[in-house]
């Protein structure tokens, strides 16, 4: 590996490399948490939207008797007879 | 603001709940990658001018390169996407031939758009060509030697040539562009384009040998790490091969790789050899996964065993502090590790779903459907031989097996990929700098110190890349414990930082370690023979190693490039070369195999049925990223869509079978299956819907649905169906397919409530409910009550016969007098019934076994179909018929009294028993009346099968309210006594209260009671459930309730039929009172059937005693009848007749011919005595007979009972 020029300053080279290997770990670092934040909102709304899901389905069940309660009431208010004695 | 580290706030989130309880059976479909993926694009190199080195010219080079790359792969899916729009171009018709020209210029237009991309490849072609050349010569120079092209350098250039083999083959395999290019020609005869074949770069490639032995090198070595690498090494291959004449034992030893097949595109395969073809059976096992399955299956759970268990191991290093340095290492190398073998394996999987797919693309199937006609099979389109007939059932499940093991182990590598990352860093760092800080170190100390040349250059790298201060993170008193014991032994020590190296050092520890080892100019080429085996070997593990590094810091953009398997449905070369614009969904891989997990019933293979819409999920991916076709993803959603729509119908119809089969089999007799031989028919494989019952969101091109929804939705309305079908068979049939409705509905209730354990679905009560059409408040009658009561007017009353011994109706074998109208029986499929052929035919026939009769287990099954409900209702319907009956039989026997002769006596003994017959026959002739007679007997009949009817519906709702008693009684305190009345245990409150009260006392007295008031509440509620059920105690008979009933309605016209005698004594003579009617049309109705002999007395059964003798005995007229009915006065004067030849031992030839008749008679007074006996059980009529006769001795007219028809009105009104 021929080089034009070669290092001629190592030890500074040196040292920007050092600093640079710190800079990175610090965005790998950042990176690493912004990810793992993103993966806490996906799990997040997995969840919620499991736990909605459940929640719409017991609405789903509350609505249909309410709906068959309001059948059974029109049916016997359509009769008042039947309840005035 | 105080600040909160990163890692602090990060790890706040995992305190959040976030449990899913549902299962993982899809492949990962959300990807986010926060880095550009370095193997993709390495940042462009842009930290190479940084570091100032001589690499410069060699990164530039790349970058070229690798945009050539990028752009020839656009192309080439622009060529793959092409459609022709040749087919789209209007014709003109005739009368509009003037405006020809305008035609040509729009199309000219179009077509040129379409074109100018055709040209723009051409021009690419041309510019990728003259770079390759000038590449390639720039470093066969021999003073370029040194650095030559590094591998990376060498990737891109196969990579190049792959693009540019792959463009050619695209253009020559499909059609459509020369089809459109010719058109385009014809429209406009412009610029001939030509397609500049790579040959044009021969002359300048006269050093392909370096990239030839490097492609093969990598092959043998099994270097790429990455499937698509390995594929495309294979493509390059031949055409290296080709272009490099110069080498021709090279070539033949090419020749002879065992992979004739190689997928190029999704459904487009290369054969770049056809000489092997001979060796087909010996690649038929190579390629097909069916051979290869066990191994997969072993392989895999041995991973995911191993991955799990690294994956744990990290995390209890992760949750310790301070945790060893060394078992730290260990436990992140190991993760390492995993991650490189699970890539491995992946790879490896989808390698082998390419190859198969090539496979068979290379082998349509050539008897398509051996059961198919021959005509047929010539009709089939070319990608249905390839794909559709060209998968057996083994080879199908297989491939489902295989994909959802790529799926799955893909969805857990990328779950876990935050969490091991830092480790993976960390590892990758360590590595790194273990070779840069200690390996060189030594080696430059030993090896290289001659060569001040070489030295210098590794003592840069060095100064570039290495992370000498590393350690200083650590705290001090630690590192230099550590320090004291390692720093001899072990050369520098490190503490490994969690960041991985740039593009830059990766590119110079490539060439380092050994970049162009391999070649005569490389970097130790010149003295290569001076370099100590043993650094050899260091520098290539370390090469080796350095392979994967890549890979790995790319980990989920490397995952979802294993994983994807969009491939399967890609066919646009064969919808070209068929000509049609799209196959029918059958032909579709991906739904071939949700199919065959749907099919074929395999309770291992269920789980796996939404790993096959993961290929939709790839498929559509790519078509977006990749192919940036528009078009191509909206046929994918449009089939996606449909495919859904069909799987979810068909899953709900396989649950909906299974619960079915399930209950049906449960609900068999265990002991009768026990003694079967075949039991096992009849019990059901258990399958395991339950995770697919639990996937509340399927994520499908980006939607996520909600699968459990849908299936409760399906499942609600299915339930409804199926009571709705079985309504309409019940009344397709009569009264006795009672049994069998129960029967099936207790099935499907018990299926229901099984399902429910799963899945919510809406009561079935309520269901039922809806479906008999029973919702109001207001109203009693059902659909099913109506039913039964319109068969009974129609059918089973006219009709049916009852037989008193056996306690059964069965149904007259005489042709009924009004055919009865019946709709046709509905059909439906098997799941409607017990779910399998084998459960429906044992349920019938046990069902057959009832379907011929009414008796005892058809009025259990009515009163539990019907319930307290409507079961009232039907009772007073009965009531009313017979009242109806009773009115409408007045005129008659009132017109059947006139006819009677004015007076009658009793019968002579003289003349024996055919002189009485004669007698009453003269008597008896009822005139022009006697047509009465037969009106008169069904009339009765009919009441006589109601009230028996009423009898069996007794003795059921005593046998239910017994059970009842037994279950409430010691709530209630009750004992039965001695005469069948109730005794109360004590004077005080029932059980049941007690208990609740003191409860309640008990818990108020609690201070700490929260809320006394609820326990107030339920022990009223106790009280109000006592008064409930000791009102429901003593339930009346059903029978006696009728028999009052009739009684009452007999009221009317007891005038009439039971006149009082004017002298006040019993009227013999002239008497025209019901029983003489009655009596009349016994014996004409036994003389009757005795003539009718052979045993044919069952024209009108046995209820015609009962309903005679039930209105005799309630008109107080039974001791008349027994005196006064003819046939006993025949049986009476018989009797004596009888004696007397006993006595005078005469030859007994005068009682002959009347054996018969005098049979039947005794048979009739038998079954006469058995009702009476019967009604003065159930209706004592005995005291209010005795004060019918005046202290005086003067009978009285017979007393009026206090029960009119009017007393009955609290049982509901029909028709209300």
């Amino acid at each position: 590996m021929a080089r034009a020029g070669g290092i001629t300053n190592a030890v500074n080279v040196g040292i920007a490399v050092q600093a640079d290997w710190e800079n990175r770990e610090f965005i790998s670092h950042i990176s690493l948490n912004v990810r793992r934040l993103f993966e806490f909102l996906l799990q997040f709304e997995a969840t919620t939207k499991s736990k909605l899901a459940s929640l719409n389905e017991k609405l789903d069940t509350l609505e249909r008797r309410l709906e068959l309660l309001e059948v059974q009431v029109g049916t016997a208010s359509a009769n008042p007879s039947l309840f005035s004695t | 603001m105080a600040a909160v580290p990163v890692e602090e706030a990060i790890a706040a989130l995992s305190t959040f709940s976030l449990e899913d309880e549902q299962p993982e059976v899809q492949g990962p479909a959300v990807l986010v990658s926060t880095e550009r993926g370095s193997t993709i694009s390495p940042i462009e190199y842009s930290d190479v001018s940084a570091y100032r080195l001589s690499l410069t010219e060699d990164t530039k080079a790349l970058n070229q390169l690798n945009t050539l790359i990028q752009d020839g792969k656009e192309m080439a899916s622009v060529l793959y996407t092409y459609r022709s729009c040749v087919k789209a171009l209007p014709q003109l018709p005739e009368s509009m031939k003037h405006s020809q020209a305008d035609l040509y210029l729009e199309t000219y237009q179009v077509l040129d758009l379409e074109m100018s991309r055709l040209r723009e490849i051409q021009r690419w072609q041309a510019s990728a060509a003259t770079k390759l050349a000038a590449d390639m010569q720039r470093f066969s120079r021999p003073e370029r030697r040194i650095n030559g092209p590094t591998i990376t350098h060498l990737w891109s250039m196969l990579k190049l040539l792959d693009v540019l083999v792959q463009l050619d083959h695209l253009k020559n395999a499909k059609a459509s562009i020369p089809n459109d290019f010719s058109w385009y020609k014809r429209t406009f005869t412009q610029v001939s384009i030509q397609w500049p074949d790579t040959d044009s770069m021969r002359e300048e490639l006269d050093d392909l040998q370096v990239l030839i032995v490097f492609a093969v090198e990598s092959l043998e070595l099994d270097f790429a790490l990455l499937f698509p690498e390995r594929h495309m090494l294979l493509r390059v291959l031949p055409v290296l091969v080709v272009m490099a004449t110069s080498s021709e034992k090279d070539s033949e030893s090419l020749y002879k790789r065992n992979d004739p097949v190689i997928p190029a595109f999704p459904d487009l395969h290369l054969s770049p050899t056809a000489i092997l073809k001979e060796l087909s059976n010996y690649f038929q096992k190579h390629y097909l996964i069916v051979n290869h399955i066990g191994a997969i299956r072993a392989e895999h759970d041995d991973f995911a065993i191993r991955f799990a268990s690294a994956m744990n191991q990290l995390l209890l290093l992760k949750s310790t502090d301070g945790a060893d340095v060394e078992w730290c290492k260990e436990v992140k190398g190991n993760m390492y590790d995993m991650v490189v073998e699970g890539f491995q394996l992946l790879s490896r999987w989808t390698a082998r779903v390419w190859e198969q797919c090539a496979w068979k693309f290379s082998r349509p199937c050539k008897d398509v459907g051996p059961s198919d006609s021959q005509e047929l099979s010539s009709s089939y389109s070319d990608y249905e031989k390839v794909v559709r007939y060209n998968y057996s059932a083994e080879e199908r499940k297989a491939l489902v097996e295989l994909v959802s093991y790529i799926k799955s182990v893909g969805s857990t590598m990328q779950r876990s990929d935050t969490l091991i990352a830092d480790a993976l860093w960390e590892t990758i760092h360590a590595e790194v700098q273990d070779f840069v800080q200690n390996t060189l170190a030594t080696m430059l100390r030993t090896t290289f110190k001659k060569k001040k040349d070489l030295s210098r250059i590794l003592s840069d790298m060095r100064t570039l890349s290495a992370d000498w201060m590393a350690n200083t993170n650590k705290s001090d008193s630690e590192f230099q414990s550590l320090q004291h014991g390692g720093d001899e032994s072990r050369g520098n020590f490190f503490y490994p930082r969690p960041v991985a190296p740039t593009a830059a050092q990766f590119l110079i520890y490539e060439v380092v370690s050994g970049g162009n080892l391999r070649k005569p100019g490389g970097l130790f080429g010149n003295s290569g023979s001076e370099i100590p085996v043993n650094d050899l070997k260091q520098l290539e593990t370390f090469f080796y190693k350095l392979s994967f590094f890549l890979h790995i810091l790319d980990y989920s953009a490397t995952i979802a490039t294993l994983t994807d398997l969009g491939f399967l449905w890609f066919r646009e070369f064969y919808l070209e070369s068929s000509r049609v614009i799209q196959f029918p969904i059958e032909c579709s891989l991906p739904w071939m195999l949700v199919d065959h997990v749907l099919e074929s019933q395999s309770a291992g293979l269920l789980e796996s049925v939404l790993m096959p819409f993961d290929i939709y999920n790839d498929s559509a991916q790519h078509a977006l990223v990749v192919l940036k076709q528009r078009f191509l993803y909206d046929e994918i959603e449009a089939e996606v869509d449909h495919c859904f729509d069909i799987f979810v119908t068909k899953l709900c119809e396989a649950i909906f079978t299974y619960y079915k089969s399930w209950s049906a089999s449960e609900l068999l007799d265990p002991s009768f299956l026990f003694a079967l031989d075949n039991g096992e028919k009849y019990s059901i494989q258990p399958m395991r819907f339950t995770s697919l019952l639990k996937m509340t969101r399927v994520k499908l091109l980006g939607r996520t649905i909600d699968l459990r929804s849908l299936i409760a939705e399906r499942m609600n309305k299915v339930f409804r169906e199926n009571l709705e079908f079985l309504f309409d068979r019940f009344e397709s049939q009569d009264l006795c397919a009672i049994v069998e409705l129960e029967k099936l509905i207790d099935i499907i209730k018990h299926s229901h409530e099984l399902l429910s354990k799963d899945l919510s679905i809406d009561p079935f009560s309520l269901m039922l409910n809806e479906m008999q059409e029973n919702i109001s408040l207001v109203s009693f009658s059902s659909r099913l009550a109506s039913q039964i009561w319109s068969e009974m007017q129609s059918d089973f009353l006219p009709n049916f016969i009852l037989c008193n011994t056996t306690q059964r109706f069965i149904r007259s074998s005489k042709v009924p007098l009004v055919p009865v109208q019946k709709p046709s029986v509905p059909h439906a499929k098997p799941n409607f019934y017990c779910g399998t052929q084998d459960l429906n035919s044992a349920h019938q026939s046990f069902a057959r076994l009832h379907s011929g009769f009414f008796g005892i287990s058809h009025m259990i099954s009515l009163v539990k179909l019907l319930g307290s409900r409507s079961l009232p209702w039907l009772i007073r319907a009965l009531l009313d018929h017979i009242s109806n009956k009773i009115a409408t039989l007045e005129p008659m026997i009132t017109g059947l009294q006139e006819t009677l002769p004015k007076s009658i006596g009793l019968l002579p003994f003289d003349g024996g028993v055919t002189g009485c017959m004669r007698l009453v026959k003269e008597q008896l002739s009822w005139g022009t009346k006697s047509e009465l007679k037969a009106e008169v007997l069904r009339g009765i009949k009919e009441i006589g099968s109601v009230l028996y009817w009423m009898g069996l519906l007794d003795i059921v709702l005593r046998e239910l309210d017994t059970t009842h008693f037994m279950q409430t009684a010691p709530w209630l305190g009750l004992l039965p006594g001695a005469d069948g009345q109730m005794l109360s245990q004590n004077a005080g409150e029932s059980p049941v209260v007690n208990l609740f009260k003191s409860a309640t006392a008990a818990i108020v007295s609690n201070p700490r009671c929260p809320n006394p008031t609820s326990f107030y509440t339920m022990s009223k509620q106790a009280e109000a459930a006592d008064l409930l059920y000791k009102a429901n105690l003593n339930t009346g008979s059903v029978l006696e309730y009728a028999l009052a009933f009739t009684s009452a309605a007999l009221d009317k016209y007891c005038s009439k039929w039971s006149a009082a005698p004017k002298t006040g004594f019993i009227d013999i003579t002239t008497s025209k009172d019901f029983y003489r009617i009655y009596s009349g049309l016994q014996i004409g109705y036994l003389e009757q059937s005795v003539q009718l002999q052979p045993n044919n007395h069952d024209m009108l059964g046995d209820s015609v005693a009962w309903g005679g003798c039930t209105i005799i005995y309630l008109l107080g007229q039974q001791l008349h009848f027994e005196l006064f009915d003819f046939s006993y006065q025949i049986l009476n004067v018989a009797e004596v007749e009888a004696a007397s030849i006993m006595q005078t031992h005469k030859s007994p030839h005068s009682g002959q011919g009347w054996d018969s008749m005098l049979e039947a008679m005794k048979k009739v007074r038998r079954l006469n005595n058995h009702v009476f006996s019967m009604l003065k059980a159930r209706c004592p009529l005995e005291d209010k007979m005795a004060c019918a006769i005046k202290q005086s001795g003067a009978p009285l007219p017979r007393i009026k009972f206090e029960n009119t028809v009017s007393a009955f009105e609290t049982l509901p009104q029909k028709g209300t």
